[in-house]
């Protein structure tokens, strides 16, 4: 229940800023996001450790996400030198593209064709979680932060179902977790790069 | 045969490795890639292990390519990680790119690839140990502590934030087996308490990135806690704690038991006790009064060992039509039934000398001959004796209805209660007045019918056997400070016809044995006296037992002194028991004529009450050490 509470300690800073109570400071706000977006690869790692090893010759190249069109940092250098509207900007975009697809790899989650996609379902509705409230407190936080970081790009989600025959949903279905897994990782170290950059906080500490 | 074998054999080996030497060349064996690592997110190292390396000299290679491409690279530095190892700089490492890498093994006689492998940088960070390891002992007031402190790898940029790492170390005794691991989170530093003193502790630290490997444990650093002498110190705290705890609950239990204990090391002096003793009496200044209540009491006594086993007996003539059912007491112990002098020989016929006195002392007022007059006859172990009795007698004595004449009636109160009773004779079976559906008869006693003359059995017995329960008799019982209850018990036989008979046994003269004629027709009432002058005579009902027999240790007949009335219906007769100091009559005549006329008038109310009867008293000035029925001064007026 650790994200829920989460989730309500989120809500409760929109609330707080509503009275313009400022008891809960950006730098909580985003300790918090962070925390929420630690937890999410550690799902993604759980669900894809139910796959088993495919074949690559059938996997699809992991450019093939929708999100690769997106342009992140890829290295530290870059992520260092991209600005904290753009990081804040990438991670809700990011965050934001993700929604469709975990809707459907909820939906197929129950009829894959997997000794345990009773686990894999109710992981997926735990990511589903963790991306409501990340996202909603991302929101707060952006709130706080200005409009010049609210902006975000829409990635569009093309992908219909995950194919017909059996071995290609599963590949489908353990190449989208992939794809989710590694765009996970990138919120989570933009946001904890933002952490440690806007807030100026004490060094020893990030 | 086998000589040719052996030869074979020897021939071949040496032939083959010769021919062999030009099949060991081949191509080499599949290299492996063994693992990637990245210690801080910006480079990466991955190594390989060679397969066979075919005869000839092989050489590896490591090719890779990234993910949005097809372009091929090789490693850019074969070096620095060492032999067969693949270091990529920060130039070369790009984050959240899928790396494809293959290591191929050439020799001269061919190459051989590995299986690619997929890497991306952000799953495979094991950063290094953490640096500058210090372990301290420190105190505060709770004791030794241990403070371990410690830095992040050189290598990890945690300040920009790009890598996040969560510490861990682990703690133990030098010569211990297991270590005691402990999570420090984000901090660099650690408290470690309850500590040994004087031991030597280990202390390892390590590492890991939020989403990574742990990385190897520090090199260990060794303290030592040195001996502490608080830790001794709380300990003879805790022992005097809990020794102060320990004398808290002694004396607190010594405490509610303070009486006991207090009997136990001092016991009590034993106070004389005197019967009649008034001490409040004394405390008040009037000596008179209480040397009156000592010199009322039956003192000395004649049997001590039956002091409390006051019984007198009056013999009670009822009229037979009195409905008369006698509340079933038991006979008490009798005790003092004495009797009669030898005249009483006869149950009832000894009472003449009651009648006759009756009838001289009231001035007139005749002893109803109908009355039938039944002893309370404590017969000895005769059964039947209780019918003879109760049929003997035809006399009944008058209800106060019809004795009206009768000077001698005595509204008679019974007392319920028997004060000074030592004993645990059936007082159950005395009821309350009120208790009885049955008639009382009240008699008014006129005082003179407790004259000097006449004299009351006084009873003593020490005889007195425990099967005397259904005896009725009448018993003294003594009060402390008002003297003798009288109890005059009438057994009603289960004839229901209750001639009672009160005689006034004053034989005391004749202190004889007392043996009751074997039949009587007597019945027993229960006597109760209200005050001094009125006595309530309530038959007892019948037990259906037949008569006990009480025998009498000595025929002497005693007066009863009435002392005054106890409570609401007792009737408190003095005991008297040395006939012989019987001396002084008091007063007591003259006031009788007076009251003898009261009572006619006044019985008539009483003699149908339950509760009981009182008259006004006269107050009386005698005292006589004589066992006299006096009034008593102090008679509460009903």
């Amino acid at each position: 229940m650790a994200r829920r509470s989460q989730g309500t300690k989120l809500h409760l800073a929109v609330l707080c800023l509503v009275v313009s109570c400022h008891a809960i400071g950006l730098s909580d706000l985003m300790e918090r996001a962070s925390q929420r977006s630690d937890q999410l690869p550690h799902s993604l790692v759980h669900a894809d450790s139910h796959f088993p090893p495919m074949g690559r010759v059938m996997m699809p190249r992991p450019s093939m996400c929708h999100t690769s069109s997106l342009q992140t940092p890829k290295d530290k250098e870059q992520a260092l030198r991209v600005s904290e509207n753009e990081l804040i900007s990438l991670a809700r975009s990011l965050l934001l593209a993700w929604n469709d697809p975990l809707l459907l790899l909820s939906s197929e989650a129950p009829t894959l064709p997997h000794p345990s996609n009773g686990d894999i379902s109710s992981k997926i509705r735990e990511l589903q979680d963790y991306s409501k409230s990340l996202g909603d407190g991302l929101d707060i936080l952006v709130n706080k932060m200005g409009p010049s970081s609210q902006y975000i790009s829409s990635i569009p989600f093309k992908g219909g179902d995950l194919g017909n025959d059996k071995t290609s949903r599963l590949i489908n279905f353990h190449f989208l977790m992939s794809c989710f897994r590694r765009d996970s990782h990138k919120i989570d170290s933009f946001l904890k790069v933002l952490r440690c950059r806007a807030t100026k906080m004490r060094p020893e500490t990030c | 045969m086998m000589w040719r074998d052996v030869g074979v054999t020897l021939i071949l080996s040496l032939i083959l490795p010769v021919v062999a030497q030009g099949a060991r060349h081949t191509p080499p064996g599949k290299p492996k890639l063994t693992s990637c690592r990245s210690p801080d997110k910006e480079t990466f190292t991955c190594w390989w292990e060679a397969g066979s390396d075919g005869g000839r000299p092989t050489t590896y290679s490591l090719f890779y390519h990234k993910e949005n491409s097809e372009t091929v690279y090789e490693c850019p530095d074969y070096h620095t990680a060492g032999a067969n190892s693949c270091f990529f700089n920060k130039n070369e490492t790009s984050i959240w790119v899928n790396y494809n890498i293959t290591v191929v093994a050439t020799n001269a006689l061919g190459n051989n690839f590995s299986d690619p492998v997929d890497v991306d940088v952000v799953y495979i960070v094991q950063p290094h140990t953490p640096e500058n390891v210090t372990v301290g002992v420190l105190e505060d007031e709770d004791g030794p502590f241990l403070r371990v402190s410690w830095e992040p790898p050189r290598k990890a940029d945690t300040r920009s934030g790009w890598i996040t790492l969560i510490y861990e170390l682990r703690v133990k005794l030098e010569e211990a087996e297991e270590w005691e691991e402990h999570r420090a989170g984000q901090q660099k530093m650690f408290n470690n308490f309850s500590l040994h003193s004087g031991g030597v502790y280990m202390v390892q630290v390590r590492c890991k990135p939020d989403h990574g490997f742990w990385s190897e444990w520090s090199t260990a650093s060794y303290v030592k806690v040195p001996d502490y002498i608080p830790r001794e110190r709380s300990m003879w705290i805790l022992i005097a704690v809990f020794s102060a705890f320990i004398f808290l609950i002694l004396t607190w239990i010594i405490t509610l038991n303070r009486s006991s204990v207090k009997h136990c090391l001092l016991p009590p002096v034993p106070g004389p006790k005197i019967k009649g003793f008034d001490q409040q009496l004394l405390k008040k200044g009037k000596p008179e009064e209480v040397f009156n209540s000592l010199v009322v009491q039956s003192f000395p006594p004649r049997s001590t060992d039956y002091e409390d086993l006051l019984v007198e007996y009056l013999e009670v003539y009822v009229n037979e039509k009195q409905e008369l059912m006698p509340e079933g007491k038991d006979l008490r112990d009798v005790g003092c039934l004495e009797s009669k002098s030898q005249s009483d020989n006869d149950s009832g016929r000894g009472s003449c000398d009651s009648h006759t006195l009756l009838m001289e002392k009231c001035g007139g007022v005749e002893s109803k001959d109908e009355s039938s007059y039944e002893e309370p006859e404590l017969l000895q172990g005769q059964a039947g004796s209780w019918e003879r009795l109760e049929r003997g007698d035809s006399q009944v004595v008058d209800t106060p209805d019809s004795s009206d004449a009768r000077v001698k009636t005595w509204p008679l109160v019974f007392s319920p209660s028997i004060h000074g009773s030592s004993d645990n004779h059936h007082y159950g079976t005395l009821e309350m007045p009120k208790q009885h559906s049955t008639s009382e008869i009240t008699y008014s006693v006129p005082d003179h019918l407790f004259p000097t003359s006449t004299s009351f059995p006084h009873h003593h017995h020490p005889e007195y056997r425990d099967s005397l329960g259904e005896y009725s008799e009448y018993r003294h019982s003594r009060s402390p400070s008002t003297g003798v209850l009288y109890h005059w018990e009438a057994q009603h036989h289960p004839q229901a016809h209750s001639n009672f008979n009160i005689r006034n046994l004053e034989r005391q003269k004749e202190a004889t044995g007392f043996g009751l004629p074997p039949s009587r027709s007597m019945e027993y009432v229960e006597v109760q006296k209200v005050n001094q002058n009125q006595l309530v005579l309530k038959p007892l009902s019948s037990h259906g037992r037949g008569p006990s027999q009480v025998q009498f240790g000595r025929a002497v007949v005693d007066y009863s002194k009435v002392n005054g009335v106890n409570n609401d219906n007792v009737l408190l007769l003095q005991r008297q028991r040395e006939m012989a100091e019987a001396g002084q009559y008091c007063d007591y005549r003259e006031k009788e004529g007076a009251e003898a006329e009261r009572y006619p008038t006044q019985q008539q109310g009483k003699t149908t009450k339950d509760g009981p009867v009182a008259t006004q008293l006269q107050e009386s000035t005698c005292l006589t050490t004589s066992g006299y029925v006096d009034t008593v001064p102090t008679m509460p007026t009903f």
